[in-house]
């Protein structure tokens, strides 16, 4: 046993003796070790909150909606609708708080959570499509978590990126729908 | 015998859809049509487990109901409510609509990446009953 032991040793001293840290064997020994995992999942939102390829970024005048029981302005973080947004806004594409912009898709798979509306107290269920295939995203960049959760369970976590059954997986901004009224069930 | 007018096994509907729609129409989608990659549709089909042996327990154990962030009860009633909501056509006529203690014995064996295989399984047992 402290044969091997010694020949492992001395095998091993004559490798790192040998190889720099930066040498491909060291790359492969952090993937084997989990150092250098890669994603399984598109989770880009919320790394950057604006993109220099996109000199509007931010520059973009109030969107009130027009209604007094829908209040604040769309193109804001603080808009009520936009509680569990992490992403850009798809308002400030020349979309609206309901469509896609021109040339995007909006992706049928969602994330979905609740919002409390200002100008009744009530929750209502809010899903957050995201428009996939248009200009890349960084204008009005978001990254609001009300009922996010970590990626451990991924079908709870908003920061995904959910372009899936469109044609592009490239996400653009997301959009937020009111579905309908919530009923009170207490924290998940 | 015509589909069901209103779901049985369901003390809340209101409560069932919004239990769908936050934690099972993201992924099934609006109208239960579902996908190959994502989550498998249910639209036409989900009721159509529960006509051959093993399907009513795989209904109950597939990763998305069984671990799923939900009491017993409301899970078994989110489960009958979305057989009615997508499929009530296929409900056989004795259906025994789910409860919270069946949920609690299924649910503690979740199927994981063996669910896709059980699916296909079931599904050609179901052809083959129904032309011998």
């Amino acid at each position: 046993m402290a044969e091997i032991d010694r020949l492992t040793e001395k095998l091993v001293r004559g490798l790192a003796s040998r190889t720099s840290r930066r040498s491909l064997f060291g790359l492969l020994g952090g993937f084997v070790a989990g150092a250098a995992t890669l994603p399984l999942l598109p989770v880009a939102k919320g790394a950057e909150h604006t993109n220099p390829a996109d000199p509007t970024s931010g520059k973009t005048p109030p969107l009130p909606s027009g209604n007094p029981q829908d209040p604040g302005d769309q193109r804001s973080c603080d808009y009520w609708r936009y509680c569990a947004v992490d992403g850009s806004l798809c308002t400030c594409y020349g979309g609206t708080v309901n469509s896609c912009p021109p040339g995007a898709e909006m992706s049928p798979i969602t994330w979905i959570g609740t919002c409390r509306n200002p100008a009744d107290e009530r929750n209502y269920i809010i899903s957050y499509n995201d428009c996939c295939g248009g200009v890349p995203w960084g204008r009005c960049n978001c990254q609001n978590n009300n009922g996010d959760r970590p990626v451990v369970r991924p079908q709870s976590s908003n920061e995904v990126t959910w372009c899936f059954g469109t044609q592009s997986q490239s996400y653009t901004c997301t959009v937020a729908i009111i579905l309908g009224v919530a009923i009170d069930q207490g924290k998940k | 015998m015509g589909a069901p007018s209103a779901p049985a096994g369901v003390a809340d509907p209101q409560r069932a859809w919004q239990n769908w729609t936050l934690n099972c129409q993201g992924c099934h989608r609006i109208d239960g049509s579902g996908d190959a990659q994502t989550a498998p549709s249910l639209a036409g089909i989900v009721a159509q487990f529960l006509l051959v042996p093993g399907g009513r327990e795989y209904l109950a154990r597939v990763p998305g109901v069984a671990t799923s962030p939900f009491s017993d009860a409301d899970l078994a009633e989110l489960l009958n409510w979305m057989l009615w909501r997508f499929d009530a056509a296929d409900l056989p006529a004795d259906f025994k609509p789910y409860t919270a203690e069946e949920m609690h014995a299924l649910r503690a064996a979740p199927l994981r990446l063996e669910a896709n295989a059980q699916r296909t399984a079931l599904l050609e047992t179901l052809k083959r009953q129904r032309s011998p």
